[in-house]
C-alpha cells in the first residue's frame, strides 16, 4: 500500500509540475467545453428556404406565411430557378421552393396541383428535417378544418436548449480522449527512457504499480471532469442536473478508470509515442461519434449496435444523460455501471498481463 | 539551403518513419476513420423506439398504429400497463415516444368536435426530439388528410439535389476525409519534432550547422507526402467502396487536398514550437483540431444554420472551407467555374502561407 502511494503521489507531483500540460489539459476541459456550449446548435433551426414564385402570390403567400422562427429564417425570394439553384450549391440556402405559374390557378380550380421542393442532400440531418417540416407546413395548410390536434410535451429539455446539449457531450468527449491519452503516455514514457524495465525488476508487484499510475491519471481527469461541470455546466451554461450529482461523480470516476484500461491496452501495444498517438485516434474518433450522441445508437447499423456495446462511452453518455436530463434514480443506472466494471475487468486484465512482465 | 544536407536528412527521416512502422499507421489510421464512420453514421433517426397507449380502441385508432408500425420512423414497442409506467421507461431512457390516443377519439372526430391527442417526446438530445417529433406529426396529418373528406389538393414533389437517393455516405464521406486529413497530418508533424525535444536529441539540430529551413524541410517533407498519398488513398476508398459520385476534376482534388495538409502540417509545427513534450503536443493539437473539426465540418449541421458567434467561429477554421471545396468535387462538380470556390480555394492557399510562414518564424534554433 506504502508503494501505491509513493507512486501515486510522485505521478501525481509530475503531472502537477509540468505546467504546459496542466494548461492545455485545463484549457480543453474549460474553453473548448464552453466554445462547443457557446456556439452550435445541431437542431434545425433557422433554416434558409429560397423561393421562386411565378404566381400571383394569394396561396403562395399564405404557404409561406407558415415559415416562422425559430424553425426557419424568413425566405429568400428569387427570380428563377436558375439563380435558386446557384443560390443553393453557394450553400446560401439548403432548400428551395417552386411555386410554377399554373399552381395558384389551378390550386384554386380544385385542381391537383404540385409544389416543387429542391434540398441541398449535403445538409446531413437538417435536409430530412427541412423536408419534414415543409411537408407538415403544406399537409397543415391543407388541413386547416380538420379538429384533430397534438399535444406535444418535450420531456427532459422542454425548449431544446442546445448550449445543455453540447457542453455535456463535449465534455464527455474531451474526458475520453484525456483519460485514454495521459494513461497510455505515462506508460510508454517509461519504455521509450527504458525505465520500465528497471520498474519490473524492482521487488515490487508490477499490479501495485500500474494501478498506482493509472489511479494518479483517473484523478487528474474525474478533477477536470469536476472542474468543467461546476465552472462551465453549472456557472456558466445553468446546466440542470435532475439527477444524483454523487452518482454522476461516481460514474465519472469509473469511466475515467475504464478508460485507462484502455490507455494502457493501447501503451501495452506499443512502443512509442507516436504509435500511441495514432492508434488513441484510431480508437476515440469512432467512440465519440459512435456513441450514440450524434446518431442515435437504435439507428445504426445492427453491426455497429453491438460493437457501441464494446464502448465504455455508450455507459457515460446514457448514464450522464440519464442523470443530468431525465432525472433517472441512481440505482437504475446499474446497467450502466456494470457495463464500466465489466470492460475495465477485461481492459486491466490484458494490460497487466502484457506490461506487467518483463518478458 | 543545401541539397545534399536536406537529401541525407529527409532520408533518415524517411527511415526512420518505415523503420519504426509508424508508416502503417500513417496509413491505417485515416482509412479505418473513413470506413467506420462511413458504414456506421446513420443521419437520419429512424427506428424510434414509440409506445401507443390507446383509450380508445377503434378502427381509426388502429388504422393509425398501422401507419405508425409501417414506417420505418418508428419501431412499435409493447403497450406498457400505464401511462405512468410508459414515462417511467422514457425516464430510463427505454423508449423515445409515448403516443396518446383518448378515449372516444373517434367519435368526436366523426362528430367534428375537437379532438387533443397526446405525444410525449424524449427531448434529452434536442435535435433527436425536434426530429421525432415532427416526423410523428408527419404521420398523423398525413392520416388525418386521408380520414378527412377531401384527398389532399398539394403534392409536395422534393428532389434532392446532388445526392439523389439521400444516401448517408455520400453526405458523411466527404466531411470525414476533412476531419481525418486535418487531424493524422498535424499529429505526427508535431510528434516528430516534440520527440526530439523530449528524448534530448533536438541538440543535435542546435549544434549542428543545419540551417533552420532545412530542418523543417526535412522533418515536414515526409509528414507532407506521406499524407498526400493519403488524400488519395480515401479518394478511392470513397470512390470505390463506398459509390460516392465524383463530379469534379482529380487534379485540382489533389492539389486542393495537398493544400491542405500542408495547412495541417503548419498546424502541427506551431503546436511542436509551444510544446515541449510529447503528450502535450498531443493534447495540444487534439484541442485545435478534434473537436472543431467535428463541429465546424459542416457533417453535423450546416454553416448556414449557423448563428452569431458560432457562424464567425466556423469561418476562422480550415476545415470549413476545405470541406465545401470536397463537397463540390464530390457532388456538385462546379469546380474552378464557381466564384466562391476560387475565393475558399485562395483563403486555403492563404491559411497555408500565413500558418508556415508563423511556423518558420517562431522555430528557434536555440534552447527556449
Amino acid at each position: 500500500m506504502n508503494v501505491f502511494f509513493t507512486v501515486l503521489y510522485k505521478e501525481l507531483s509530475v503531472f502537477l509540475r509540468s505546467y504546459g500540460l496542466v494548461f492545455v489539459v485545463l484549457f480543453f476541459f474549460l474553453f473548448e467545453v464552453f466554445a462547443a456550449g457557446n456556439g452550435i446548435t445541431m437542431d434545425a433551426r433557422n433554416i434558409r428556404v429560397g423561393v421562386v414564385d411565378d404566381t400571383p402570390g394569394v396561396i403562395s403567400n399564405r404557404i409561406l406565411g407558415h415559415l416562422h422562427v425559430p424553425q426557419f429564417q424568413s425566405p429568400r425570394r428569387y427570380a428563377s430557378q436558375t439563380e435558386l439553384m446557384r443560390a443553393i450549391r453557394n450553400k446560401e440556402v439548403i432548400a428551395g421552393l417552386l411555386f410554377d405559374h399554373g399552381f395558384e390557378r389551378d390550386y384554386l380550380a380544385g385542381r391537383p396541383v404540385q409544389l416543387n421542393l429542391l434540398l441541398d442532400a449535403t445538409a446531413a440531418t437538417q435536409t430530412y428535417m427541412a423536408q419534414s417540416y415543409l411537408q407538415n407546413i403544406v399537409l397543415q395548410f391543407e388541413n386547416v378544418d380538420i379538429p384533430l390536434q397534438i399535444a406535444t410535451h418535450r420531456l427532459y429539455n422542454p425548449n431544446s436548449e442546445y448550449t445543455w446539449f453540447m457542453s455535456v457531450t463535449v465534455m464527455l468527449a474531451v474526458a475520453t480522449m484525456l483519460s485514454i491519452i495521459l494513461t497510455a503516455v505515462i506508460f510508454v514514457r517509461e519504455k521509450e527512457r527504458g525505465t520500465w524495465d528497471i520498474m519490473l525488476l524492482m521487488p515490487v508487484d508490477p499490479r501495485t504499480m500500474i494501478f498506482a499510475k493509472t489511479v494518479s491519471q483517473v484523478i487528474v481527469v474525474t478533477s477536470g471532469i469536476m472542474l468543467s461541470t461546476a465552472f462551465v455546466l453549472f456557472a456558466t451554461f445553468g446546466v440542470p442536473i435532475n439527477g444524483s450529482f454523487w452518482a454522476f461523480f461516481l460514474l465519472s470516476s469509473l469511466y475515467a478508470f475504464t478508460n485507462a484500461g484502455i490507455g494502457l491496452f493501447i501503451a501495452a501495444v506499443s512502443k512509442n509515442t507516436v504509435e500511441i498517438a495514432q492508434k488513441a485516434v484510431v480508437i476515440v474518433l469512432p467512440m465519440i461519434f459512435l456513441s450514440g450522441s450524434w446518431t442515435p445508437i437504435f439507428a445504426m447499423h445492427p453491426f455497429f449496435q453491438y460493437l457501441s456495446i464494446v464502448s465504455p462511452l455508450r455507459y457515460y453518455i446514457e448514464g450522464t444523460i440519464n442523470l443530468f436530463f431525465r432525472g433517472t434514480p441512481a440505482l437504475e443506472l446499474w446497467p450502466q455501471f456494470l457495463g464500466l466494471a465489466l470492460l475495465a475487468v477485461v481492459l486491466y486484465s490484458f494490460g497487466i498481463r502484457k506490461i506487467g512482465k518483463l518478458f | 539551403m543545401k541539397l545534399g544536407v536536406i537529401r541525407a536528412y529527409l532520408k533518415k527521416e524517411f527511415l526512420d518513419i518505415v523503420r519504426s512502422r509508424i508508416i502503417l499507421l500513417v496509413f491505417i489510421m485515416p482509412s479505418l476513420i473513413t470506413l467506420l464512420f462511413g458504414y456506421g453514421i446513420r443521419l437520419e433517426v429512424t427506428h424510434a423506439r414509440t409506445v401507443i397507449i390507446d383509450h380508445d380502441g377503434g378502427k381509426l385508432s388502429q388504422t393509425l398504429e398501422s401507419s405508425f408500425s409501417h414506417s420505418k420512423y418508428f419501431t412499435l414497442q409493447p403497450t406498457p400497463g400505464s401511462e405512468r409506467e410508459a414515462l417511467d421507461l422514457m425516464q430510463r431512457g427505454k423508449i423515445d415516444i409515448v403516443l396518446i390516443f383518448p378515449e372516444g377519439m373517434e367519435r368526436h372526430l366523426l362528430k367534428g368536435r375537437p379532438v387533443t391527442l397526446g405525444l410525449y417526446v424524449d427531448g434529452a438530445f434536442p435535435s433527436r426530439g425536434s426530429a421525432m417529433q415532427s416526423y410523428v406529426q408527419g404521420v398523423l396529418l398525413q392520416s388525418a388528410s386521408e380520414i378527412g373528406a377531401a384527398a389532399p389538393q398539394i403534392s409536395l414533389d422534393a428532389r434532392y439535389l446532388f445526392n439523389r437517393a439521400m444516401r448517408d455516405p455520400e453526405t458523411i464521406v466527404p466531411g470525414v476525409i476533412a476531419l481525418a486529413m486535418l487531424i493524422a497530418p498535424a499529429i505526427l508533424a508535431a510528434l516528430l519534432i516534440a520527440k526530439e525535444k523530449e528524448l534530448g536529441t533536438i541538440f543535435n539540430f542546435y549544434a549542428s550547422p543545419l540551417h533552420k529551413s532545412e530542418f523543417i524541410v526535412a522533418k515536414l517533407t515526409p509528414v507532407f507526402l506521406l499524407h498526400s498519398l493519403n488524400v488519395v488513398v480515401l479518394f478511392l476508398w470513397a470512390v470505390y467502396l463506398f459509390d460516392v459520385p465524383f463530379r469534379g476534376s482529380f487534379t485540382l482534388y489533389l492539389l486542393t487536398g495537398m493544400l491542405y495538409v500542408f495547412i495541417s502540417v503548419s498546424i502541427g509545427l506551431l503546436v511542436s514550437i509551444v510544446a515541449s513534450t510529447q503528450i502535450v503536443a498531443i493534447v495540444a493539437t487534439m484541442v485545435v483540431t478534434i473537436i472543431p473539426g467535428f463541429l465546424y465540418s459542416g457533417m453535423l449541421m450546416p454553416v448556414s444554420s449557423m448563428t452569431g458567434m458560432s457562424y464567425g467561429e466556423a469561418h476562422v477554421y480550415p476545415i470549413m472551407y476545405y470541406t465545401h471545396l470536397l463537397y463540390d468535387f464530390f457532388l456538385v462538380g462546379d469546380g474552378l467555374a464557381d466564384a466562391k470556390n476560387r475565393l475558399y480555394l485562395l483563403i486555403l492557399a492563404g491559411y497555408a502561407a500565413a500558418l508556415f510562414t508563423a511556423g518558420a518564424l517562431l522555430l528557434k534554433k536555440r534552447l527556449a
